[in-house]
């Protein structure tokens, strides 16, 4: 295939030329209820040839390997269509590279059958928890991604890129009253970080029946103290979304807005985002434009510090790239994205941040985030209010919005311990969606956020 | 053709069989920053099999060609450990005519998708030129085979085309996004009218009106209504009827809504995006009716589903997804239903919608784009605000229904619907 794809690269008449080609292997059971619902597994090989005229992208994707000079001509005929100007590319230095993944126990060696009895395992404790439970949901899903990447300035990356995870869910009902309990496990190290999660399914049959008898929070400001989960998932949609400069190059007023070096959060605040921690899920070597990942600032004691480029991005901002243009998958362009983001801990203990609270909200782990760049909504999974120094009760339907700029600025205690969670789920942006991304943080408090509610 | 192939191959094995092939190409426009950022050209091909086997069922799929031997004994494995099948694949039947193929799609030229993106961005432009935009013209053509070892036996031709454009206006930290678009499978899509649509929303938007927390009235245009039906479609799922998990479950015949509220899934409208014969599973699409003058009717189901429930399908395979909704016209012109409110909030467009709890019916999302109307009439745009409520209550809370239905996206055809009481919070 090398030969093959190398030969079709050098027909190319672009400026740049890249050939992306995957082949992956996943499987996936789920369980709804008593039975199992689905069971099965897939193959999928395909390509994209990216091509660079003018300033001018063309793309083309493909299933079809045969025909792979006459997709690199139609890329090329693309950008033609479309370059006008001049093409600015960030410098950096073609690698030869291949890299294998290390999985301590394989999944591809794990048969379907085991695969589905360690989530029937997880289902069967979820039903039996008790009889306010009305029914579960828990998948079971793996991918192993091969890579290959050439480019027309002699870059050839060879990349393995695993995944594996499950999904537990319980609903519980009481008449109209339906609430769920959702926890999610997932990473890059192999089927064993899935194993042993019987504590996981009983939190969330616990949480689907507690939720029933809690009231939802009512409307309104207040103090909020974020655990580790849900200020990761913050860190992301408040504000890394902001800092993914294909946003801000070619728009003067963004620019404005973001200026290396102003101050937008307060002075506790450090946001990093770091594509090199082992094991999590937005850890790669290098990005999918052949460059490598590392460790950037954001925001640096409250005051912008760096942005998340491609190699396009950093050129046309005179800045250097970063190793954050990626794509889901064969089928698209790589955009610029976040890796792994984290809010950096701070020196307040967990007393220290509740203790002088006289009414406030204790919101604890996620289930969905968006944003806007300047508004951003994400719900927690569920809260506790905080009434004269101490936790109370369990409430439901936590939902946090508000400005970004605003809110960045309202922090004012940040947690002594930085946790990143092994959770499911990702990153949704241009139509790419889900994007395996890594998060966490320490606890982090914030003076007067809106949380919805009735 | 290759699905009979395919179909043969598992039945060596095999006590039933399905198996698709999905063929198709298209080229799609896309502009950032005001110009022409990239065309795309994809070639795809997905092949697709489903088999029960000892009474339990197992799938697999595959994008690649040769791996013919590999989908189908793949699929034939998971069934040695597969769900149990509640349904047997279905014999050839006659589908309803309905139009999913328009020759005017293949013949749109690269050059032309530019020329349409252009000229919506030149419009809004035209109005107001610090409106930074985006837009993207799409189009594709494809095939799709399906058998199954029951003789059922198709092919369908069909195509799709798309338009769409979306601005960004910041003034200090305030970024204002507002956008139009559509698609379908015909040619015919008027670009200027899309462009003409995103002005109107920005020129309602000049001005930020300021507004205060309470309950108050809520219009929810075209585009808005999916915050209401969001909690529909996972209700009237068949699948979450079965599990227990719906809040409607047990509820055919009685009056969920307001007695002006019915909707039906059609998957029939000529050119619809989720038009066509047939659906995943081979069987004849048809129109379902969900609620009939407020009462809850039909569930939706696909074969194995209506198997476990004991009923029948209703040609919503796989997954007991809707297809095209669409919510029947009330007889409030919408200037009136504006014209009605002494304080109160349209809303298009929001953020967090689907996070939290959705099947209860609770949302509690951020209103993204939304206006205020004041007196009956509209005085600008909000800001900062989240709008909570639960689905089945605002459905038996309608206060007027607008008597012209729009499509908003490609599977929702509205009017738009008033609701009397919605909680409003903002700082
Ligand atoms: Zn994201």
């Amino acid at each position: 295939m090398r030969e093959r794809m190398e030969k079709a690269l050098r027909k190319s008449n672009a400026e740049y030329t890249e050939i992306r080609i995957e082949n992956v292997a996943s499987s996936w059971a789920n369980f709804r209820g008593e039975e199992l619902d689905k069971i099965g597994s897939s193959r999928t090989l395909g390509g994209i040839v990216r091509a660079l005229v003018k300033g001018g992208w063309g793309y083309a994707t493909f299933n079809d390997l045969d025909a792979i000079e006459d997709r690199v001509k139609e890329a090329c005929e693309s950008a033609r269509l479309v370059g006008k100007e001049q093409s600015k590319l960030a410098e950096v230095e073609p690698v030869v590279d291949e890299i294998t993944a290390t999985l301590e126990k394989d999944f591809r060696q794990v048969s379907l059958s085991e695969k589905k009895s360690v989530i029937e395992q997880y289902n069967k404790i979820i039903l039996g928890y008790n009889d306010k439970i009305e029914t579960s949901n828990v998948g079971y899903r793996d991918s192993f991604r091969k890579v290959w990447y050439w480019n027309s300035e002699g870059t050839f990356i060879k990349d393995e890129r695993p995944d594996v995870g499950v999904v537990i869910s319980a609903t519980a009902r009481e008449g109209d009253n339906v609430q769920q309990g959702f926890e999610s496990h997932a990473g890059s190290s192999g089927f064993q970080i899935i194993e042993g999660l019987g504590k996981k399914a009983e939190a969330a049959a616990k949480r689907a029946v507690d939720l029933l008898s809690a009231p939802p929070v009512t409307g309104g400001e207040y103090t909020v103290i974020m655990n580790p989960k849900l200020a990761g998932v913050f860190a992301h949609e408040a504000f890394g979304h902001l800092s993914e400069s294909d946003f801000v190059y070619e728009n003067e007023r963004m620019k404005e807005l973001m200026v290396l070096g102003k101050c937008l959060g307060s002075n506790i605040l450090n946001i990093i985002d770091d594509g090199t921690i082992p094991g999590l899920r937005g850890t790669h070597k290098y990005d999918d434009e052949g460059v490598k990942t590392r460790k950037n600032y954001l925001i640096k004691d409250g005051i912008l510090a760096g942005r998340l480029h491609s190699r396009e991005t950093a050129a046309k901002m005179g800045e250097q790239p970063t190793g954050n243009a990626r794509a889901i998958g064969y089928q698209y362009q790589p955009i610029v994205r976040m890796t792994n983001t984290y809010i950096d801990k701070g020196d307040a203990t967990f007393q220290d941040m509740i203790r002088d609270v006289g009414l406030g909200l204790y919101a604890i782990d996620m289930v969905g985030g968006q944003t806007s760049m300047e508004m951003f909504t994400f719900s927690a999974a569920y809260g506790y209010m905080v009434r004269d120094g101490k936790i109370a009760e369990l409430v439901r339907d936590v939902v946090l919005t508000g400005n970004v700029f605003q809110i960045l600025m309202n922090i004012d205690k940040m947690g002594d311990t930085v946790e990143c969670p092994p959770a499911g789920g990702g990153c949704g942006k241009g139509g790419q969606s889900p994007l395996p991304v890594g998060f966490g943080g320490p606890h982090v408090r914030i003076q007067n956020v809106v949380v919805g509610g009735r | 053709m290759i699905v009979n192939r395919l179909i043969e191959k598992a039945m060596r094995k095999a006590q039933g069989a399905q198996a698709s092939l999905e063929q198709s190409e298209s080229t799609d426009v896309s502009f950032e920053n005001d110009k022409l950022k990239s065309v795309k050209s994809s070639q795809s091909t997905r092949m697709g099999v489903k088999v029960i086997l000892d009474g339990k069922i197992g799938l697999s799929h595959t994008t690649d060609s040769d791996d013919v031997d590999g989908v189908v004994a793949r699929a034939l494995e998971a069934a040695e450990f597969g769900s149990p099948a509640h349904f047997r694949f279905p014999g050839p039947q006659d589908g309803p005519d309905v139009k999913v193929f328009d020759d005017a799609v293949l013949s749109v030229t690269k050059e032309k998708m530019v020329r349409i993106g252009e000229e919506m961005i030149g419009l809004v432009k035209e109005y107001k030129s610090d409106i930074l935009l985006s837009a993207g013209v799409d189009k594709s053509a494809g095939r799709s085979q399906f058998a199954n070892s029951a003789g059922t036996e198709y092919t369908t031709e069909a195509t799709a085309f798309g338009v769409w454009v979306n601005g960004q206006l910041i003034r200090g930290t305030d970024i204002l996004w507002a956008g139009h678009g559509f698609g379908w499978k015909k040619r015919e899509i008027d670009h200027v009218e899309i462009a003409e649509n995103a002005i109107e929303l920005f020129k309602m938007a000049e001005n930020i009106a300021p507004i205060r927390s309470g309950i108050m009235p809520v219009i929810f245009a075209p585009q808005g209504v999916n915050v209401l039906l969001l909690a529909l479609t996972l209700g009237f799922n068949g699948k979450n009827v079965f599990l227990g998990s719906s809040p409607i479950a047990g509820k055919l015949g009685e009056k969920i809504a307001d007695e002006r509220f019915s909707i039906t899934d059609n998957p029939l409208l000529d050119y619809a995006i989720a038009s066509g014969k047939y659906d995943g599973e081979g069987v004849p699409h048809c129109t379902t009716p969900l609620i009939e003058q407020g009462v809850a009717k039909n569930f939706l189901y696909d074969l194995d589903t209506a198997g476990r429930s004991g009923t029948k399908t209703t040609g919503n395979g796989v997954d007991c997804h809707p297809t095209t909704l669409v919510i029947k016209e009330g007889d409030t012109p919408y200037e009136e239903m504006v014209k009605n409110i002494r304080e109160g909030l349209i809303v298009h467009d929001v953020l967090g919608l689907g996070q939290g709890n959705p099947i209860s019916g609770e949302f509690s999302v951020n209103v993204l784009l939304g206006y205020k109307i004041e007196n009956g009439e509209v005085v600008g745009r909000v800001k900062d605000v989240m709008l909570a409520g639960n689905t089945y209550e605002a459905i038996k809370n309608i206060s007027a229904i607008g008597d012209k239905a729009e499509w908003a996206g490609g599977s929702l055809l509205t009017p738009p619907i008033g609701i009397a009481k919605l909680s409003v919070v903002t700082k």
